[in-house]
């Protein structure tokens, strides 16, 4: 009889944290500089039936970029036409799949993707194509040109992952063109610490390369001292990075990392090192995402430049597709308000941010 | 009576682990010889601080014959709450955007709490519910991870970095006094006292009963699930202790703090010597475990080796390292 007790307890415990976690659903979303009860009725209502359903995954809700087109996106469906459910990837394409699979078999009537299956386009979009409904892509690399016409409702919103790195690249040679003193072993090259996040990632590949090509395509001389990975997160980069000044002390010119929270950890570690106690000490760190720390940073005359991933214009643009294809209009970029290219992309830009223009980065501007 | 001969090949036998050390150092050393320096030793002993700590609760549960997968999440769920509650009144984005400044122990307080509530959970599951500790820690680490995930997105924060600490809190990651690092300090004290405990004290002598012969210990009387819960309580107090002084040290806080450090403490555990079995192990074995992790770390980057190997290298020395320990205590039975 005991155990029978138990047992039930045990099953009522479960039930209850279902039950908790369905009713979570409803309000974890809230939108961006609006009010959480925007996201809790553009759910709930899609409940009730009367709205088609658009499938959003995402390829992790903790990253913050992701986390902010999201909570945009479910604001613009509080009063759109189109209601949207989403899903959370865990960085795992098998998920993703699955999730797809669900919004299909649940009736959805859109799928838009934030894709991580990235060496099988072909059958992300396959699955759309079978239950024939548009699929947009979003906020990862491109399907090819004949991927992208194979499928007609296939579309792409996102920004280009190499401007990131453009960005630090162009804020580097400017910086090191107004600096003599940059060089701060006099050997004319300017020598560079890159501080990647994972290996095989496609932003770590885009940022790396391209942030130091465009410094070299600026005419300027580089020379790598290190690329050291530390997988986006701030302590690994600290640790690192301590390493790294006791090797290099005298030649670091310039610290690259690929997101804003490895420069944190660098500019900590170099603090620690005795950096950043006056101009003469001072070492320009780049990073990228302009998150809140990161602009922090920025104001204290830290870090010299980030860029930032507009998520706001990111969901905007999303939402507009859906809207666009609810009423049945022929997409071109005078009805959606963005360049639209021949195969159905829209490319958005990564906006550089310094100490001069700060204000840019504050989201609510474009709302 | 026959004079007791000097074994070379068991005394190597015994002190691996040291053996390993020296080596490693003299590699880097030999590549890079600034290697040697004041700075460099202190960086490593900064490094391995929190780490350490980390270790040595990871250790009380491999001692018991437990295992557990959640410290790095533990880890993680502390860092967050002593973020959010860390913050000076005058940064901009605050995650209580209306809590006054409060002294840096309330802060430290929450989370030794919360982590004796998260080993508490731990605790139940293994010795209550009879999960095996390896599952059981896996799927509460997983509930961590989203509890600490909800309340990092909650307005007005959203998944933002947490930043803007209170100097003194800071401090008490970076600070140090006549040269010393304060987490230094903390570590060293919490090293000792566990010695202590782990050799001198009642505790320690059941923990290695249980740990050894769960079933002797419990027919010698020994309260065996409490035993358990007990030190999973401790282990989560150290981790989330380890939380509050990372974020400390780095200035930071985000929901991706210590992911897959629970698999460094144990590997250091076990390359200090540990037997994942249970009732082996000892408090400077862990700490010789938690520097050498650090110094191949610290070392590769110094001469600039490329990070896939570092991860050959240490994925062998765990290997070889219980190779030898394995043999070390097979032939004492």
């Amino acid at each position: 009889m005991r155990k029978m007790e138990k047992r039930m307890t045990a099953l009522i415990c479960i039930a209850m944290m279902f039950a908790a976690g369905c009713g979570q659903r409803e309000t974890t979303a809230p939108a961006v500089d609006n009010s959480p009860a925007a996201a809790e009725t553009a759910e709930s209502k899609n409940q009730s039936g009367d709205k088609p359903v658009a499938g959003m995954t995402c390829y992790m809700y903790s990253d913050t970029h992701i986390a902010n087109v999201r909570n945009t996106v479910l604001g613009e469906a509080e009063n759109g036409p189109v209601a949207v459910e989403t899903s959370d990837s865990q960085f795992d394409v098998g998920l993703q799949m699955n999730a797809m699979d669900a919004f299909v078999t649940k009736g959805a009537k859109y799928l838009v993707i934030n894709n991580i299956n990235t060496n099988a386009k072909d059958q992300v979009i396959d699955v759309a194509r079978r239950a024939d409904i548009p699929i947009i892509f979003w906020n990862t690399d491109s399907p090819s040109d004949e991927e992208m016409e194979s499928y007609g409702p296939c579309y792409f919103v996102s920004s280009a992952a190499e401007q990131s790195g453009v960005v630090q690249g162009e804020a580097a040679a400017k910086y090191w063109k107004e600096h003599p003193e940059a060089d701060r072993n006099g050997n004319g090259k300017l020598d560079y610490v890159m501080l990647m996040g994972q290996i095989g990632n496609y932003d770590t590949e885009m940022r790396t390369k391209y942030s130091i090509e465009t410094v070299q395509e600026a005419g300027i001389e580089t020379n790598c001292l290190l690329e050291v990975v530390c997988e986006w997160q701030r302590a690994k980069a600290q640790d690192q990075m301590a390493s790294v000044i006791s090797a290099n002390a005298n030649d670091i010119d310039f610290v690259f990392a690929n997101n804003d929270d490895m420069a944190l950890g660098a500019i900590e570690a170099l603090k620690a090192a005795n950096f950043f106690t006056d101009e003469s000490t001072y070492i320009p760190v780049l990073g990228v995402d302009a998150t809140k720390v990161g602009l922090q940073a920025i104001e204290d005359g830290t870090l010299l430049a980030t860029s930032l991933n507009n998520p706001v214009t990111m969901g905007k643009c999303i939402y507009k597709l859906l809207e666009l294809l609810e009423s049945g209009q022929e997409i071109n970029s005078e009805n959606l308000g963005f360049e639209i290219d021949g195969h159905k992309r829209v490319w958005l830009d990564y906006v550089a941010i310094t100490k001069d223009n700060i204000e840019d980065a504050d989201l609510s501007k474009y709302q | 009576m026959q004079a007791k001969q000097f074994d070379i090949k068991k005394w190597a036998q015994n002190n691996a682990i040291y053996l390993v050390l020296v080596a490693i150092i003299v590699l880097i050393a030999v590549k890079n010889p600034a290697f040697l320096s004041v700075r460099v030793f202190r960086d490593i002993l900064m490094q391995s601080s929190t780490r350490l700590i980390m270790a040595m609760g990871c250790m009380f549960v491999i001692l018991s014959g437990g295992a557990d997968l959640s410290g790095g999440r533990m880890l993680g769920a502390a860092a967050v709450l002593a973020g959010s509650l860390a913050q000076s009144v005058t940064y901009a984005n605050k995650f209580f955007p209306n809590l006054p400044e409060l002294p840096i122990i309330v802060p430290v307080i929450a989370c030794l709490m919360l982590g004796m509530f998260m080993g508490l959970l731990n605790g139940l599951v293994v010795a209550k519910l009879n999960v095996p500790a390896f599952i059981g820690t896996l799927g509460v680490q997983l509930m961590i991870y989203g509890g600490v995930s909800i309340y990092y997105n909650m307005e007005p924060n959203r998944s933002q970095p947490l930043g803007g600490f209170l100097k003194s809190f800071s401090t008490l990651g970076t600070g140090s006094v006549f040269g010393v690092p304060y987490i230094l300090i903390i570590a060293v004290v919490l090293m000792i006292g566990c010695h202590i405990v782990l050799n001198y004290h009642r505790f320690g002598k059941t923990l290695f009963a249980v740990g050894g012969n769960q079933e002797a210990a419990r027919v010698s009387g020994i309260n065996v699930q409490r035993m358990i819960m007990l030190v999973y309580i401790i282990a989560g107090a150290f981790y989330a202790l380890t939380g509050a002084l990372e974020a400390a040290r780095t200035g930071g806080a985000t929901n991706n703090y210590g992911q897959g450090y629970e698999l460094d403490a144990i590997a250091a555990c076990v390359v200090g010597g540990c037997s994942v079995s249970g009732g082996v192990g000892a408090v400077p074995g862990v700490a010789i475990g938690v520097t050498v992790f650090t110094v191949i770390q610290y070392g590769m980057t110094f001469v600039g080796i490329n990070p896939y190997w570092q991860n050959v290298v240490k994925g062998g020395i765990i290997v070889i390292a219980v190779a030898i320990d394995v043999r070390k205590y097979a032939k004492k039975r």
